[in-house]
């Protein structure tokens, strides 16, 4: 190697472009290493929440106490109902408007 | 959107959809079930549970006021076609058409002393206790409505206008 390629090698070198480091780059990078290693963050309610609905026992109870409140409040709403009907039924036989 | 906040919103939507079909099958159900328009005494068995003696009772009553009450009530509609006749288009209330009013109000209450004494006698076929309610229940049905339209129009205060 001549004296030539040596200089054309350090000129080379010399203009190697360095990228130029993003702001406060060695902070963030030992933050997130801490953020790595530190125990995991508690869940918020929420998804505890929907860690419980997703439990069989509990969506099988939760089904059938809805399903049961569905059919007392059914039953007793079309009882009051068919009650109300019959009893305008039997008060247009014995009581006619003209009458009343 | 949040994983969690899906699973909340569509077990709610599930949950309110199983409480509003059970809910409706059950109202249709039991309306099915408990309704017989056909036989105008099934609230009387529903409401005051008698039993067949009585019920059979009660219709023979009801079969024998049915047809004097549609005989009372033929008088009224032709007494009231004839006031309608009478009266006309003209902007006067003649004696003629103060009389027939007079005679439509003497039918009906005929008719509802006939009525109030149907309530009486249907309520004696009855249990004691459920006589008495089926008669305040009866009378405020029927009487009840007239009481309102006074009292609103003297004021509800029961007392008489003061000219």
């Amino acid at each position: 190697m001549n004296s030539d390629d040596l200089k054309l090698q350090e000129l080379l070198r010399g203009h190697r472009p360095v990228p130029a480091l993003p702001p406060r780059f060695q902070q963030n990078v030992w933050r997130r290493i801490e953020d790595a290693e530190a125990p995991a963050k508690s869940e918020s309610w929420l998804d505890a929440l929907a860690a419980l609905i997703l439990r069989p026992r509990f969506a099988l109870a939760a089904a059938a106490v809805l399903l049961l409140a569905g059919v007392s409040v059914g039953s007793l709403e079309g009882r009051q109902f068919a009650q109300r009907n019959a009893q305008m039924n039997y008060l247009a036989a014995v009581a006619p408007d003209s009458v009343r | 959107m949040n994983r969690s906040l899906l699973i909340l919103i569509g077990a709610l939507a599930l949950g309110a959809a199983i409480f509003a079909g059970s809910f409706f099958t059950a109202r249709h159900t039991t309306m099915m079930c408990c309704e017989k328009p056909a036989d105008d005494l099934n609230w009387l068995r529903l409401e005051f549970h008698l039993g067949d003696a009585e019920m059979a009772r009660i219709r023979e009553m009801h079969e024998g006021y049915l047809s004097k009450c549609a005989e009372l009530c033929a008088k009224i509609a032709g007494k009231k076609r004839e006031l309608s006749s009478l009266v006309g288009t003209g902007t006067n209330l003649t004696a003629g058409a103060q009389a027939k009013l007079n005679e439509i109000a003497g039918i009906r209450a005929q008719c509802q002393t006939q009525m109030l004494e149907h309530f009486v006698a249907v309520s004696r076929v009855m249990p004691p206790e459920s006589g008495a309610r089926y008669l305040v229940e009866m009378k405020k049905l029927t009487l009840g409505h007239h009481e309102q339209v006074e009292q609103s129009m003297s004021g509800d205060s029961g007392h008489e206008h003061q000219h």
